[in-house]
């Protein structure tokens, strides 16, 4: 049975399982953050966007200092305060140093140790 | 070759994202050209539903003067503003903390560029706030010093004692000065934003000391930045009355360039005049904490234009700085002294009335509203006219602190807005309110 890997249906199970070929496949970005905050995850879609390379990236503090537009009340607070979250919200983020109109998917849940955060243009 | 000049870019983006300010730039309208994420995590959450797109349009409801100095700034290029303070939280901020406090500069680099950065002082702000507070005290404590004026003053406001360093200090011979009502020798700057002196002393009265500074003149001329504590006289024979109060004046040497220009900036908006965020919440905290202390009423007013977006849109800003201008003056000119009237953002207004009480501010929010109506604003297209909508808090004890009077004043402000504009609310129109 083909399960759906679309931005607004994914399950943070299929994601954790998707190999990475298949997950850097992705029509939107994928980035996934250990319990510190630091980069485990990173997509090549979510690399393209914010114009990085991922090798520089992954193992840096996620909200201090690759995404800390997403560091407020709004984004990181949320995965603070809450263990278990499958939230879309839209967003405003500065890929490249731009105002970008962007749709967030903020996905947190106990049983898996990295949270996600997927990112659709 | 290109393939260092892609690594450069990358590594200039890894910068400019791990920026700990706040860096955007913009053109003329506001419309942001480049903006780094730390800016981004400051704006988004107060631009509410209008454009992320553009600066202006997202500090419309903070800091709606800084289109303001941007517009008046007549150079080509140059400092615009530098550290200018804006007051993100009115009453407390989110969980309990100092409310949030932005420091915003803005240097003009070309007709048509200019950079903004915004950095969070905070933290900065709220130490300010204690550790102006314990030199106060500390200057209590050592006001024996000879440079130091000290004025004694009986309940009933005449001066009964004055050393020789206030002779030193104002210029004034002693023999001019004891004797003499407070206040025909302490002049107070109530245009700068100081109490007026009898709501100093009682201030004083109620929580032991109340501290002004002042410009002040010597019997020279001469100006000098005046310190002044005022704090209640702690003798008396037991009996919970006022026993009179010390006033310990000093003269602190300060920059004359920094002057009232300074504190008006700090205190007031730049385009209407009328007191900003910072001034207004401060008011409103010290009145609460008045109301919390002797139960006299209080009671708060909200105001805002009906169909503002349409005057920008249709006759543009310059049009509606005027109505905001020409509504601010209309509305100053009924108030009393002691009432304030602030700018909240874009078109909305706040009216803190002291020792009034909730009916005495609707008849008040009903005369501004018939003044507002009647208001004619000459534009290019010919006479305009505009209304605004009003609702109106009392202090309760259900609901007497800052953050619930205004939402409670918001929810009426709503609901007049709702049933058609051009009235006051007052009262949840649930009929079971009886």
């Amino acid at each position: 049975m083909a399960v759906s890997t679309a931005f607004d249906d994914i399950e943070i199970g299929t994601l954790v399982a998707l190999p990475e070929a298949e997950r850097d496949a992705l029509p939107y970005g994928v980035t996934g953050l250990d319990s510190e905050g630091l980069v485990v995850v990173y997509s090549a879609a979510e690399a393209r966007m914010a114009g990085l390379d991922r090798d520089t990236v992954i193992g840096q503090p996620y909200f201090d200092s690759v995404a800390q537009c997403m560091n407020n009340f709004m984004v990181a607070q949320r995965f603070e305060d809450e263990t278990e979250l499958d939230e879309t919200l839209p967003y405003v983020l500065t890929l490249r140093m731009r105002p970008t109109r962007v749709r967030l998917r903020l996905l947190a849940t106990s049983s898996e140790p990295l949270n996600y955060i997927l990112i659709e243009r | 070759m290109s393939e260092d000049l892609a690594r450069d870019h990358e590594q200039l983006l890894e910068f400019l994202y791990a920026c700990p300010i706040g860096l955007v730039e913009f053109d003329p309208t506001g419309a942001i050209l480049m903006i780094n994420p730390n800016a981004m995590k400051h704006l988004l959450p107060l631009a509410g539903p209008r454009d992320p797109g553009n600066l202006f349009a997202m500090l419309q409801e903070c800091a709606p003067e800084l289109r303001n100095l941007y517009d008046d700034f007549a150079k080509d290029r140059g400092t615009i503003c530098d550290g200018h303070r804006i007051a993100v939280d009115i009453g407390v901020g989110r969980r309990g903390t100092d409310p949030k406090v932005l420091a915003c500069t803005l240097v003009k680099l070309a007709p048509d560029r200019a950079i903004a950065t915004f950095s969070d002082i905070t933290v900065q702000v709220g130490q300010e706030r204690r550790l102006r507070q314990t030199e106060t005290w500390f200057g209590s404590l050592i006001s024996g010093i000879n440079d130091y004026a000290v004025l004694s003053i009986t309940a009933d406001g005449t001066i009964d004692g004055v050393n020789d360093a206030f002779t030193r200090q104002s210029g004034r011979p002693t023999e001019d000065v004891a004797g003499q009502p407070v206040d025909r020798i302490l002049k107070v700057d109530m245009a700068a934003g100081s109490p007026s002196l009898c709501d100093q002393l009682r201030l004083a009265e109620r929580d032991g000391w109340y501290l002004d500074e002042s410009w002040q003149q010597r019997t020279t001329g001469e100006r000098y930045w005046c310190q002044r504590l005022f704090a209640a006289r702690p003798e008396g024979d037991g009996v919970c009355q006022p026993k009179g109060f010390f006033v310990v004046l000093r003269d602190v040497a300060r920059d004359e360039s920094d002057t009232s220009d300074l504190r008006r900036l700090l205190l007031f908006d730049h385009l209407t005049g009328a007191a900003n965020r910072t001034h207004f919440l401060q008011m409103f905290e010290r009145e609460q904490r008045r109301w919390q202390a002797n139960r006299q009423p209080l009671s708060l007013i909200l105001l805002d234009v009906d169909f503002f977006k349409a005057v920008n849109d249709l006759h543009g800003h310059p049009t509606g700085d005027v109505v905001l201008k020409q509504l601010s003056q209309v509305c100053s000119a009924m108030l009393r002294p002691s009432d304030l009237f602030a700018r909240l953002g874009g078109e909305e207004f706040a009216v803190l009335l002291p020792d009034t009480a909730l009916d005495e501010a609707v008849a008040m929010a009903d005369r501004l509203r018939a003044a507002v109506a009647a208001m004619v604003i000459a534009t290019s297209d010919g006479p305009l006219r505009i209304t605004a909508s009003f609702g109106c808090a009392t202090a309760t004890e259900a609901c007497a602190s800052v953050d619930g009077m205004i939402g409670l004043a918001d929810g009426h402000l709503y609901a007049a807005k709702h049933a058609g504009r051009n009235r006051v609310h007052a009262r949840a129109s649930i009929p079971d309110a009886a």
